[in-house]
Order: C-alpha cells, then sequence, then structure tokens
C-alpha cells in the first residue's frame, strides 16, 4: 500500500533563486545599457516603445559540442520518405528571445540572448537600485503651494460660507417632523421660517499641492573643443536624465540650449547635430536659461533641474561671471549638475559593484585637477552641496557612476 | 473540477500493486505527495528533490518552464519520481483521474528500475533525500555566514556547475587509490621488460573525476570552498545513472504502466482516454528522438521477441549505450524511418547526411548512439599537474569539436576552482588546439 500525502508545502521555495536570477538579468541589462541609450532619442518617445537589449553573461557554461557538420543530431522521420542531402531547415541555432522581465533559453549557439524592455521597464531597472527611498526625501522636495479645499460641513462659520442648500434640507427636514408630529399644518398659509440650528457652513482644509511638472534645461558646449565623440558621451547622459526625471514627474518639459560664445535655444535634433565650432562663454547659456526661468517657468510652479554638459574649457575671464550665475540658478533649481567630459578621467575605481566613492573620493580627484589646470571644475568646488553636483565622464563606463553620484550617491 | 478523492487513489493503488506483484516486479515503496502546478513547477526545476541547495540557476530554470508552459509550448510532466527509498512521486491535483492511474502505474515501473538496474547500485537511496537535505543546509549556513555570503557561494558553484559533468560516467567501477595504482605498475615494472612508467607523475592516469581531483589537489582553496564543490560532485554521481538510462527507464516505466492498466479492466471511461494519453506519450517526435518512444518499442519487441522474464533480466544489466548497440537492429531503425542530419556551413542550411536503409542504417546508429545521454556531453580529464603547479586538461576528441566560445568560459571558470594556471588541450578542425 503507498502512502498518499499532500505536499509539506515551502512557501514558493524557488522564490529566492528566481530573484537571484532576477537580478541577475537586470544587472546584465544594466551593462549592456550604456551601448543603447547613446542610440536612443531622448525625448518624444512613448514609455511604451520596445528596445531590444543584448545580454551577455546570464548563460551557465559547460563543454557542450560545437554546431558542425561533424556533430550530427539524429531524428525519426515517422511516415514521411527522406532522401540524403535532402534540406529540412536553415536555421543555424535557434534563436530564443525574452520578453519583458526576459526569460531566454539557452540553446546552444546563441551568443546574446535578446530581452525586449519598453523604455519604462528600462527606467524601472535602472533606477530602482539608486536606493530612492532616501533620495527622494533629499532631492524630490516637490515644489508645493498652499491651496484651499472643502472639506464637508458644520454648525459654525462665518456668512460667506453659508451652505444654502445644506441649510435648505436641514429646514426640509424640520417642516416633515414638525408635520407629521402636527406642530405644523402644511395647508395653513402660516410661514415655516428659517433656525439658527438649520444654518450649516462649509468647512475648508489648506493643503498643500505638489507641483509634479517638471521642466529640465540641458546646456551642452558645442564649441570646437567639443568633438562628435563627447557629445556621444552627453547625450547618453542626457538620455539617463531625461528618463529618469520623466519617471518622478507627471509633466516633464525640456530645454535644449546649446552655446559657443553665443547661447540658443535649439530642439533635439539640433541641439546633437549642429556642427561644433567657435570659442567658450559659459555665461551665455546659463544667461539664457535663467531668461526663459523668468519667462516660461516660474519656480514656484515648476520643479526645475538643470543639467550642464561641456569639456571644462572656458575663457579665463568668462569664469567669474560664470560661477556667479551657477549661483543663481542652483538656487532657483531642485538640482543642478555640472558634467565634464574628459577622456583622460579614467575612472575613480574599476569595481563597478563598489559604489562607494561617495564625495571623497571626488574631492580628493578634484584636488589632483586643481594642480593640473585651473578651469572651472576646481572653481565651482565652493558651490558643492546636494543642490549642486558635479561629475567627470571619461567615457561610457562613467556614465553610470556618474548618475549615480548626481542622484543616489552616499552622503 | 477534479474527478477523484484521495481514496479513489487508495482504490487503484492496491490494484496496480497487486497486478505488479504478479509480474514479479520489484520496486520501493512509494510515497505520492499531491501538489498544485507551481508546486511541480518547483519540483522540476530542483530536479525533483524536496530538499536541494540554493543556486540562481534553479530560478532561471524555472522561469523558463513557467515561460514555456505559460505560452503553451510545454506541457508539464505527468510524473515525476526521486529514486529513493521510499521514492516519493508527485501527483498533480490538476490532473484527473486516468491521469493518476496511469502515473502510479509508471512509477512503478520507475521504481521498479532504479531498485533493480546495476547502474542505480551505488547511488545511497536510502540516504539520499537527507544527505542533499544537509547539503542544502549548508550551502544555507555558507551564504548566511557574514564572512562569506551568497557572492562567494555563487562564484564557486557557478564554476563548479560548469564542470558538474566531467565526473566518472560509468558507475559501479571501483576507482583505485593511488597507492593501489602504484602497486599495479611495480607488478608491471617486475613481469614486463622496458616498462618504465613516470611514477612521479599526477595524476598516473587520466582522471575523469576533475572536481574531486581539484579538490584533493587545489593549493588554495578554503576548506568551505571544498566541500562547496565535492556537494556539486556528489549530486552529479547520484544524476549520471538516470542520464546512462534515459530511454531504457522511460522505455520500461511505459512498458510496465502498459501491461498494468490492462490487467486492471479498467471501466471504458478510463480506458478510453487512457489509450490515448499512452499514444501521446510514446508517439516519435517529427525529426527528434522521443526516449519515451524508442524506449517503449525497444522493449516491445524483446519482449514479442524473447518474452518478458528476458526482458526483465535486461532492464538490470543494460545501460542506454550497450541496450542500443545490441538491439538497434537495420529492422529496427528501418521501422522508425531514423535518419541524420547536421548543419551545412557551406549551404547555410540543414541537411540530412544518412537514411536508415541497407547503406546507411548503421552509420545513423552510430550517430543515434553519440546522442544519447551522457555521449553529449564532450569528456574532459585532468592529464598532470606540472612543476609549475599548471593543471593540464585534454579534451578527448571523438570527431565533435568543443563549442570554443563555451569551453573558453568554462576554461575561465575552472581556472577559478584551480587557483593557478591552466591549459586546455583539444582539436579543433583536424589541429592541435590550446586554451
Amino acid at each position: 500500500m503507498s502512502v498518499f500525502r499532500k505536499h509539506k508545502s515551502i512557501v514558493d521555495r524557488a522564490a529566492s533563486d528566481r530573484n537571484r536570477h532576477k537580478k541577475k538579468i537586470e544587472r546584465a541589462i544594466k551593462e549592456s545599457i550604456k551601448d543603447v541609450i547613446a542610440e536612443e532619442s531622448i525625448i518624444g518617445q512613448n514609455g511604451k516603445k520596445k528596445i531590444r537589449i543584448p545580454i551577455r553573461g546570464i548563460k551557465e557554461y559547460r563543454f557542450i559540442f560545437g554546431n558542425h557538420e561533424k556533430n550530427k543530431s539524429v531524428g525519426s522521420a515517422g511516415d514521411h520518405s527522406i532522401k540524403r542531402g535532402q534540406k529540412i531547415g536553415s536555421k543555424r541555432a535557434k534563436v530564443a528571445s525574452g520578453q519583458g522581465t526576459g526569460h531566454g533559453s539557452n540553446e546552444k549557439g546563441d551568443e546574446y540572448y535578446d530581452v525586449e524592455v519598453t523604455l519604462e521597464e528600462l527606467a524601472e531597472y535602472l533606477f530602482n537600485d539608486l536606493e530612492l527611498p532616501d533620495l527622494e526625501k533629499k532631492q524630490f522636495r516637490f515644489v508645493s503651494q498652499e491651496a484651499i479645499k472643502r472639506k464637508g460641513y458644520r454648525f459654525k462659520g462665518i456668512r460667506p460660507r453659508l451652505s444654502k442648500k445644506e441649510t435648505m434640507k436641514r429646514k426640509i427636514r424640520r417642516r416633515k417632523i414638525a408635520e407629521k408630529i402636527g406642530t405644523y399644518d402644511p395647508d395653513s398659509d402660516e410661514r415655516f421660517p428659517f433656525h439658527r440650528d438649520d444654518l450649516k457652513y462649509h468647512h475648508i482644509k489648506p493643503k498643500i499641492k505638489e507641483n509634479s511638472s517638471a521642466v529640465i534645461f540641458f546646456l551642452m558646449d558645442v564649441s570646437g573643443s567639443m568633438s562628435q565623440d563627447r557629445k556621444y558621451l552627453a547625450r547618453s547622459f542626457f538620455f539617463l536624465l531625461y528618463q529618469f526625471l520623466n519617471h518622478k514627474y507627471e509633466r516633464v518639459e525640456v530645454v535644449f540650449i546649446s552655446h559657443s560664445t553665443k547661447a540658443q535655444r535649439v530642439d533635439e535634433d539640433d541641439f546633437f547635430k549642429v556642427a561644433t565650432h567657435g570659442g567658450t562663454i559659459i555665461s551665455s547659456c546659463l544667461n539664457l536659461e535663467l531668461e526663459i526661468i523668468e519667462k516660461e517657468f516660474h519656480p514656484n510652479s515648476w520643479n526645475i533641474y538643470t543639467f550642464y554638459c561641456g569639456d571644462g574649457e572656458n575663457w579665463t575671464s568668462d569664469n567669474e561671471k560664470s560661477i556667479d550665475l551657477f549661483k543663481k540658478i542652483k538656487d532657483l533649481n531642485q538640482l543642478t549638475g555640472y558634467c565634464e567630459i574628459n577622456e583622460s578621467y579614467k575612472g575613480l575605481t574599476d569595481d563597478a559593484d563598489d559604489n562607494d566613492f561617495g564625495l571623497s573620493s571626488w574631492a580628493t580627484f578634484s584636488a589632483w585637477k586643481n594642480e593640473e589646470m585651473e578651469n572651472l571644475w576646481a572653481k565651482l568646488s565652493p558651490l558643492c552641496d546636494n543642490k549642486f553636483k558635479k561629475v567627470m565622464v571619461g567615457d561610457t563606463d562613467h556614465i553610470w557612476t556618474a548618475f549615480g553620484s548626481l542622484f543616489g550617491g552616499k552622503q | 473540477m477534479s474527478d477523484w478523492t484521495p481514496s479513489d487513489l487508495a482504490h487503484w493503488d492496491s490494484k496496480i500493486i497487486r497486478v505488479a506483484e504478479d509480474l514479479g516486479l520489484d520496486w520501493y515503496p512509494i510515497d505520492y505527495e499531491i501538489i498544485d502546478y507551481q508546486e511541480m513547477l518547483s519540483a522540476m526545476a530542483y530536479t525533483g528533490l524536496p530538499t536541494h541547495y540554493r543556486h540562481w540557476s534553479y530560478g532561471k530554470e524555472y522561469e523558463r518552464t513557467h515561460t514555456l508552459y505559460n505560452m503553451g509550448q510545454t506541457g508539464l510532466p505527468y510524473e515525476m519520481i526521486i529514486n529513493s527509498n521510499p521514492s516519493i512521486a508527485y501527483l498533480m491535483r490538476e490532473n484527473s483521474l486516468y491521469t493518476h492511474v496511469l502515473t502510479m502505474a509508471h512509477c512503478v515501473g520507475h521504481s521498479d528500475f532504479f531498485k533493480n538496474n546495476r547502474m542505480f547500485a551505488d547511488t545511497n537511496p536510502n540516504n539520499i533525500i537527507s544527505s542533499f537535505k544537509s547539503a542544502a543546509k549548508y550551502v544555507k549556513k555558507l551564504i548566511e555566514d557574514p564572512s562569506i555570503g551568497i557572492g562567494k557561494v555563487e562564484k564557486i558553484l557557478d564554476a563548479a556547475h560548469s564542470i558538474k559533468y566531467q565526473v566518472p560516467r560509468y558507475p559501479g567501477i571501483k576507482y583505485k587509490s593511488r597507492q593501489e595504482k602504484l602497486q599495479v605498475e611495480k607488478e608491471l615494472i617486475e613481469s614486463v621488460p622496458d616498462y618504465v612508467p613516470d611514477l612521479e607523475k599526477i595524476p598516473l592516469e587520466p582522471e575523469y573525476n576533475v572536481l574531486q581531483f581539484i579538490v584533493n589537489h587545489s593549493k588554495h582553496l578554503k576548506e568551505w570552498e571544498k566541500n562547496l564543490i565535492l556537494i556539486v560532485e556528489e549530486s552529479s554521481q547520484y544524476f549520471i545513472p538516470q542520464a546512462l538510462t534515459k530511454i531504457m527507464n522511460e522505455g520500461w516505466a511505459c512498458t510496465i504502466h502498459y501491461k498494468i492498466i490492462n490487467e486492471l479492466n479498467l471501466p471504458d471511461n478510463l480506458h478510453l482516454p487512457f489509450i490515448k494519453l499512452h499514444n501521446q506519450v510514446v508517439r516519435p517526435h517529427l525529426g527528434q528522438l522521443n526516449p519515451y518512444h524508442l524506449g517503449y518499442k525497444l522493449f516491445e519487441k524483446i519482449i514479442e521477441d524473447r518474452g518478458f522474464e528476458e526482458a526483465k533480466i535486461l532492464r538490470e544489466i543494460h545501460n542506454d549505450i550497450t541496450f542500443l548497440r545490441c538491439y538497434l537492429t537495420e529492422e529496427f531503425m528501418q521501422e522508425m524511418n531514423y535518419f541524420s542530419y547536421s548543419f551545412k556551413k557551406s549551404k547555410k542550411s540543414i541537411t540530412i547526411d544518412d537514411i536508415s536503409d541497407d547503406e546507411g542504417w548503421e552509420k545513423v546508429r552510430d550517430e543515434l548512439i553519440k546522442n544519447v545521454g551522457l555521449n553529449r556531453i564532450p569528456t574532459v580529464y585532468v592529464d598532470e599537474i606540472d612543476k609549475n603547479n599548471v593543471l593540464s586538461l585534454v579534451h578527448e576528441h571523438d570527431g565533435r569539436d568543443l563549442d570554443l566560445n563555451y569551453a573558453q568560459k568554462v576554461y575561465e571558470y575552472i581556472k577559478v576552482l584551480w587557483g593557478d594556471n591552466i591549459k586546455l588541450v583539444s582539436t579543433v578542425e583536424d589541429e592541435e588546439w590550446e586554451f
């Protein structure tokens, strides 16, 4: 006689291993993302757009035989008649692709496996491990407005807030009762007057309303020294910033300002495509930004973010002025970021896992920089706090860490 | 929604047992566990074991099956049984009564095979559940140890998993210790003139248990790392017999369930769906090798020609490779219409190489055997450790080249385990290749 029993259920015992696998996928996505983001258009994308990301490294490697002529397979042909040399397929290997969270098979032969994610999911992946809970308190003090909201009724109040409807209702109710118990005869001509107890007033409460629209100013140096490669880096960086803020706010406006010695407001295409020329006066674009803010984006109703990308060069005579303007902008902004693109910068830590470079190492770096050359980078140091940050990017690998230090840096 | 109660199962179970005893089968008692489909997915991911150490690859396996199942590309297995004493088998709650009856009869066949086939002689079915349990506990302890943690544990497990099939493939053979081998060599030196072996060489003969060799000879592994590698090695050893006998095991279980069910005198409402299900399980898959089909058909033929008692002897002594060598006849190959095929680089297409006619059937048979169980996995052995502690590995080339990308990754993994430099020699397109 066999034993029959209910399975002793361990609550979903695969959960932790599934989670671990998911983390690996997310990490692989993150590692390949820098290649993807540089290709994507920054704005005007709806979040549902799907992008394919090739992923490496979640495979379990073993010794296997390669897919070639000497490695034959055997199968049954059933009732079909077959002959030698007959062609039965053309795919070299099944290429498996996953959907959404990324499932793929490990059929031999596929070097990558593609994961299709939407921009929204991508943003989730990207930003989930930035320790958002902490950061929200610090960085996302939404601009707030005090509004007044009606909230129920009270017996006491000032005359202007009298609710005629509620007062009338109470009077009618009282009259009906009076009719029932016979103290008032509806057929008589006698008037049934309002009573003090009938009066009801609107109650109001002040309410803090969070403003959930944001405007991002992307400022970029397009002077002669900004090569195509540098702009490529800037573009990747801006993409991340845009995605991130878009993720946080209901409505996000973007203003692109490019500058050489003069600044101009441009659209996205021109921002990245326009040929580079001329010298560098950073203050020009900062002035333009302040003008635009004044005209279109009042700081009381807009959360303002400014990100500047340049190669760190500026005309020396303009430095003082630029710093003053950066100060002004900082006061109006939720966050101001200054990003210097500098190929000689090799990163401070090789270990991508180690996010703990924090402020101290940045400070060390800026000290080193200080000796090398006098440029804006060093001079901006006094401005740095949690509303003004500067980062340096040398190649695409640094974008993620730079981004982390803008938003997620441990403080 | 289900059309059965536990007492129905018990009723049919006692009938199945009676018939199986009459057939002269000898199996471990079976504990049936009723599970739902999610638990079945978990059970599948962890190779059926109720206790298994954790590793992300099992999570991946779960997701994979889950996705395939949701997309309707695969059904869940009707049956899953573990080689243990008592055998643990899973019945999925959602299945209907006739499926359960078939599954239980099928499980008797498997359990009988586990208990009698000589490949399984050393699998230690009495203690296997508890030994997996303590391995799982140990891994958990390491993961929770603040000085070790999941990162370091995964590093070792990832690497060890990459060569988990590089263990001896023929169970039941006693492996000699170095001391015993030296003794043999000494006797040879005395009896054979001009025989000059290198007695300093480590290992003396090619060592196929790569994991165990690394544990025994690594200069860098910590104690817990060695234990972890041995856990992987032990679990591989446990599964080797099942990989070696997939076709026989399934064929035998199908033969048994068919025999038993026909003796049960099932009412029509159970018998007709049973026939349908049985035919579905043992049908050939076009262009593929269905082990249920091949195994069932072979046993059917053997029983027809030589009787059931003879078949019982064969189920004890063979593994898939020897079984196929002996009983895949030309007639049978033609009946099954087997053919071999491969990808041709020059034509960028897959074409048929040989078919089972007079000239071709032996070639197709040989290719078929190459594609069975562990033959699909390349063999790599330890050749020696040289003076600079470089571990030298050799791929035993059998005409099929390695996938170089994969081999390169595995090479890196072995380096992680060994801790010093390693060397891997293979043959690629008829030339020696060194990683």
